[in-house]
């Protein structure tokens, strides 16, 4: 199957050649054929889906349409979908259907994008390789015994594969940008506070944003535009004007600087992603921006700090689930201790008990100062150290993840080892700068993907960087092969 | 620094969590193993550092004093298993 | 051994704010059950808090009026613990950096002299739902429509020393927020209540000892029953050379004694941390001067002013401003009766306070407005009622919705102060009794009691009396000169 990217979806609808009706048939066809191989939707929508198809094309008839109307998307299951269930891939949120939609939702709908359904991923968001769902694990399309990683590795999967043109995914750590390494894709972390967290199941409330997963970084200026912007209902929402991302997509970069810090590039990468890296950084040369080796100091306590301030917002976001006003409910409790400790135990997967239970130890008394506000203060030291960095450099550059995707069951006992997966993305979260990732090549035909990183807000520089090098290449044109047929 | 099967318990005490007892020794295992990596940031210099609470450096914004509500209580409650009469049900509390 | 109380309070006011503290749903009290939890309220999956602007404000005003320091920086901290009614598993609270710190306020103790109570501090938070037990057979019922309610919680230092004084400084504070209109102060209601911390030391003792914590205590009365009886019960065990539990305790006004809430003994480990989903609270200068610009004249200010500008005695001064509600009642009934203001302040807290106390109402219960009480007010200064009659009238103004024209009229309750009509009756009274007559003329003055009865009687107690006398004296003069 040819895999549309959502520019040439909006081109096809603005020419006629295709109605809103048909594209969203194909996709659920799509789906249907080849979802079972990837398992990367937990819930349909298609009733819904074909309902607003058939309006949007009244309008595009009408020529009353905007960019999106009738383009159809899939969302993470992380976003609450007012009347269309909402799981988080946990069994704690099996049945949870939201009575409301999450500003980001809200906002794409009246764009007039049509939901197709919700994609799997992490419990909770909580993993790098989509191994921790509830509903079992998203398959890479790229080899089906690997990870597509996670937390967002169904939105990867799916978009990877050509099931769904673009999807919403959210990052914590890296869950947009690694599963988007391990698929081949290009996936963009915003600035905190860029889009509405209101509607967005937190799992750590300082380092969480929603963000897209596409084939081109052109996509992704196009949808971004529509899901941006302040809310009021969201206190960490930001009050900055969005820019119309994609009118600077084809800047020229001449004379830009891009930073390569030197801890992103050391023993820990493997040596053949380190090679296809230098590849990617030199088009980048070839576009005319400056290549200069920095240092980000502090870097290295990127994953501590994380494990310490995700793991503590974790546990007191996650104590409102107890089965009693919606979730997970033993109907067998002898009493209210009992009722809590039931209905969590079994609605909770392991991964995030243990989440639960590292961040209530660091947070209880006696730990606090060690574990938390040393965490706090580190957390400060990394920030600082690309505040100093961006003085210098307009970009930063590095790889998103230290090897092409893994096996599946290949890390999951070893949580350490798992979370070491974040080690070059989770410091943009801490410092709650925008980061994209985006397709450099292909190892033993598995995509590496290279990182970009910039100041706060400079989403518009990630995307004309990346667009500039995806003018020039075409790693994000390749498609897994297994899914070439018709 | 190593985690006991005790403070395991306390901690499932606190977060109200439950850990079958043939998996205790599995996550005492993980946890020391999570605080030990944890444990690397003893050696960052924080001196004078302040802690940093939030990636943004803003302030918080406040909202009118203003009731916008519908009473949606029957939709809120088609997602708690036990209700009755308006009310969440849980088991009876002995003060 | 002689001991010594020590007594701190923290008193927990809930904010008289249209919508919750970080949702927009009502704070009404007493509607049906979870019909005013929004998500927010219920802690739904992906819902967030934004902080309301009344709550701050208001803050910031009791903050002033205790001289307080305002914080340029403060912030919300999440108390983890779970219980059926906290629906997020945690409490917003401030705990680093409260708004309010190092305030102070004096009480008046022992009649006389006062005292500085100084306050810690005084932070925002939300308050929890309720559990109601005895709703259903086997199980507990949760109403959330209190979460989320916006509260002041006002500490103070451990400086009170009695219960008398604790009665005194909760008063003093319950005062002082309804001055403020920041609170509706009603305790029936729950939007007043404190937990008192006590501990007993050797008289003279710079060390405090340990400490039990009585909680939800929702009178003044109540406050003082619950610190006798626990520091009577601190007594007996320091006595017996044994050590007291730091515990929290409960006060059972039946029973009036205070017990352990044993369900609460778990060791409590609140695992505070700032709230990731809300950001500092920065005050600016410009704000607080705004809000110092706007505060209400307190009450000491109130006492002083109503001496100096309407030359009302102390004591009554004191009487009608103690309650904010009798102050404004006064101010805007002397606004329309502007003859004799100590009169006004005699009748208001002789005759309405009379009335209200008998029936047990307080004075914004009452639809009687403070002009037709003015216009009663008048009527009783030119003589038109008797004082006697304006308490009927008063009456009937409470109760019906008829003017007080109407009411004298209807009732047939003019003072008669007609020289002629009164003369005439006078003259026939008497004839009537020529032997108290004659009484009276050889010089038995006492006898012109009886004889003002009976003019009295003779008009059903209309006659004004003033009038009654003047005139009885003028005609027994006539007698004798014949």
């Amino acid at each position: 199957m040819e895999r549309f990217t959502l520019k040439k979806l909006i081109h096809m609808i603005s020419q006629r050649e295709i109605s809103s009706a048909e594209l969203v048939s194909i996709y659920f066809q799509r789906i249907k054929k080849y979802d079972h191989f990837l398992n990367s939707f937990i819930t349909l929508n298609q009733e819904s889906a074909e309902e607003q198809s058939l309006i949007a094309d009244k309008k595009i008839q009408a020529g009353n349409y905007d960019l999106l109307t009738g383009i159809p998307y899939a969302s993470k299951d992380i976003f609450c979908t007012k009347g269309i269930k909402t799981t988080c891939a946990s069994k704690m949120l099996e049945n949870f259907v939201p009575p409301y939609d999450s500003t980001v939702i809200n906002q794409i709908k009246n764009s007039g994008a049509i939901l197709v359904g919700k994609t799997n991923m992490d419990e909770f968001a909580m993993g790098s390789s989509n191994e921790t769902s509830y509903f079992g694990p998203v398959y890479n399309p790229w080899d089906l015994e690997r990870s597509p990683g996670g937390s967002s590795g169904g939105s990867a999967a799916a978009v990877a594969s050509g099931i769904i043109p673009i999807a919403l995914g959210t990052d914590t750590g890296g869950s947009i940008r690694q599963p988007a390494a391990f698929t081949g894709i290009t996936g963009l972390k915003p600035t905190y506070g860029r889009c509405s967290r209101y509607g967005m199941i937190a799992f750590a409330s300082s380092l969480d944003q929603a963000g897209l997963l596409a084939l081109t970084a052109e996509d992704i200026a196009i949808f971004l535009e529509a899901m941006s912007g302040f809310d009021p209902l969201d206190s960490t929402s930001v009050e900055e004007p969005v820019p119309q991302y994609s009118d600077s997509l084809h800047n020229s970069i001449a004379g830009k600087t891009i930073g390569l810090p030197k801890e992103f590039f050391n023993n820990s990468l493997d040596t053949e992603s380190q090679r296809i890296l230098n590849q990617g950084i030199e088009i980048y040369e070839k576009l005319g921006a400056k290549i200069t080796e920095i240092s980000l100091p502090n870097v290295g306590y990127s994953v501590p700090t994380y494990y310490v301030v995700a793991s503590a917002e974790c546990s007191s976001n996650l104590a409102r689930y107890d089965g009693i006003r919606y979730g997970y409910r033993d109907d067998n409790t002898k009493d209210l201790d009992d009722l809590y400790r039931t209905n969590r135990q079994i609605g909770f997967g392991d991964e995030v008990k243990r989440r639960i239970m590292t961040g209530t130890y660091v947070l209880s008394a006696g730990y606090y100062d060690a574990y938390y506000l040393k965490a706090q203060k580190v957390r400060q030291l990394i920030s600082n150290d690309f505040e100093e960095a961006f003085k210098e450099v307009d970009l930063i550059i590095g790889p998103t993840t230290q090897s092409p995707a893994f096996n599946i069951g290949e890390k999951i006992d070893d949580p350490v080892s798992m979370y070491m997966n974040d080690i070059y993305t989770i410091s943009s979260n801490l410092a709650g700068l925008p980061a994209l990732s985006h397709p450099v090549g292909f190892f033993d035909k598995l995509p590496i993907g290279m990182q970009l990183i910039a100041p706060h807000f400079h989403e518009y520089q990630l995307l004309n960087f990346c667009h500039l090098f995806q003018q020039e290449t075409d790693f994000h044109l390749q498609q897994p092969q297994a899914f070439l047929d018709d | 620094m190593t985690v006991k099967k005790s403070d395991i318990n306390h901690i499932c005490d606190l977060s109200k969590l439950r850990i079958d007892e043939n998996e205790i020794s599995t996550f005492t295992k993980q946890i020391s193993d999570i605080l030990n990596m944890i444990n690397e940031l003893e050696e960052a210099d924080t001196n004078e550092i302040k802690p940093m609470a939030h990636p943004m450096n803003m302030s918080q914004r406040l909202r009118k004093d203003e009731v916008i509500s519908n009473n949606d209580r029957d939709l809120f409650q088609e997602n708690a298993i036990d209700s009755e009469d308006g009310f969440y049900k849980v088991p009876k509390v002995i003060d | 051994m002689k001991w010594e109380t020590v007594i701190g309070l923290e008193i927990h006011v809930q904010l008289a704010c249209e919508s919750k503290i970080f949702s927009s749903s009502s704070t009404k009290y007493g509607m049906p059950q979870n019909t005013q939890a929004s998500l927010v309220d219920l802690g739904y999956p992906g819902v967030l808090p934004v902080l309301n602007h009344q709550a701050v404000v208001m803050a910031i005003k009791f903050g002033l009026a205790v001289d307080a320091e305002i914080a340029e920086k403060s912030i919300f901290a999440r108390k983890n613990y779970f219980y059926p009614d906290l629906p997020k598993g945690y409490q917003i609270s401030q705990y680093e950096l409260p708004i309010v710190f190092n305030g102070s306020i004096e009480i008046p103790i022992n009649d006389k002299s006062m005292k500085t109570i100084r306050i810690t501090r005084a932070h925002l938070e939300e308050d929890a739902g309720k559990s109601i037990h005895d709703k259903f057979d086997n199980a507990s019922a949760i109403d959330l429509n209190r979460a989320g309610t916006p509260l002041l919680e006002i500490v103070s230092e451990p400086d009170l020393s009695s219960s008398e004084e604790a009665s005194s400084y909760m008063q003093k504070i319950h005062q002082l927020v309804r001055y403020l209109k920041i609170s509706d102060g009603n305790m029936q209601e729950g939007s007043f209540r404190c937990d008192a911390n006590i501990s007993l030391r050797p008289l003279g003792s710079n060390v405090l000892g340990t400490r039990a914590e009585i909680k939800n205590i929702n009178s003044f009365k109540f406050v003082e029953k619950a610190i006798e009886f626990e520091v009577e019960r601190q007594k007996a065990i320091l006595d017996e050379g044994e050590s007291v539990t730091q515990e929290t305790r409960l006060y059972d006004s039946e029973k009036n004694e205070t017990r352990s809430m044993r369900s609460k003994e778990e060791a409590t480990d609140y695992r505070y941390f700032p709230d990731p989903d809300l950001l500092p609270i920065l005050v600016e200068k410009d704000l607080i001067k705004e809000i110092k610009k706007e505060l209400p004249e307190l009450f000491d200010q109130k006492v002083d002013r109503y001496i100096k500008q309407y030359s009302i005695r102390k004591v009554d001064a004191v009487e009608i401003a103690k309650n904010i509600d009798i102050a404004e009642f006064f101010e805007a009934l002397i606004h329309h009766f502007k003859e004799n203001y100590q009169q006004a302040a005699n009748w208001l807290l002789s005759e309405l306070m009379g009335y209200l106390n008998k029936e047990n109402i307080s004075i914004t219960d009452l639809t009687i407005t403070a002009d037709a009480s003015a216009e009663l007010l008048q009527k009783i200064h030119e003589n038109v009622v008797s004082t006697s009659m304006a308490k009927i009238i008063l009456k009937q103004l409470i109760e019906t919705n008829d003017s007080v024209d109407e009411i004298i009229e209807a009732q047939g309750l003019k003072q008669i102060s007609d020289r002629g009509q009164i003369e005439a009756i006078v003259k026939e009274v008497i004839e009537l009794f020529p032997d108290q007559r004659d009484q009276y003329l050889s010089g038995k003055e006492q006898v012109l009691g009886f004889l003002i009865g009976q003019v009295m009687k003779k008009t059903s107690g209309k006659a004004n009396p003033k009038m009654v006398n003047q005139i009885l004296l003028e005609k027994l003069k006539e007698n004798r000169r014949r």
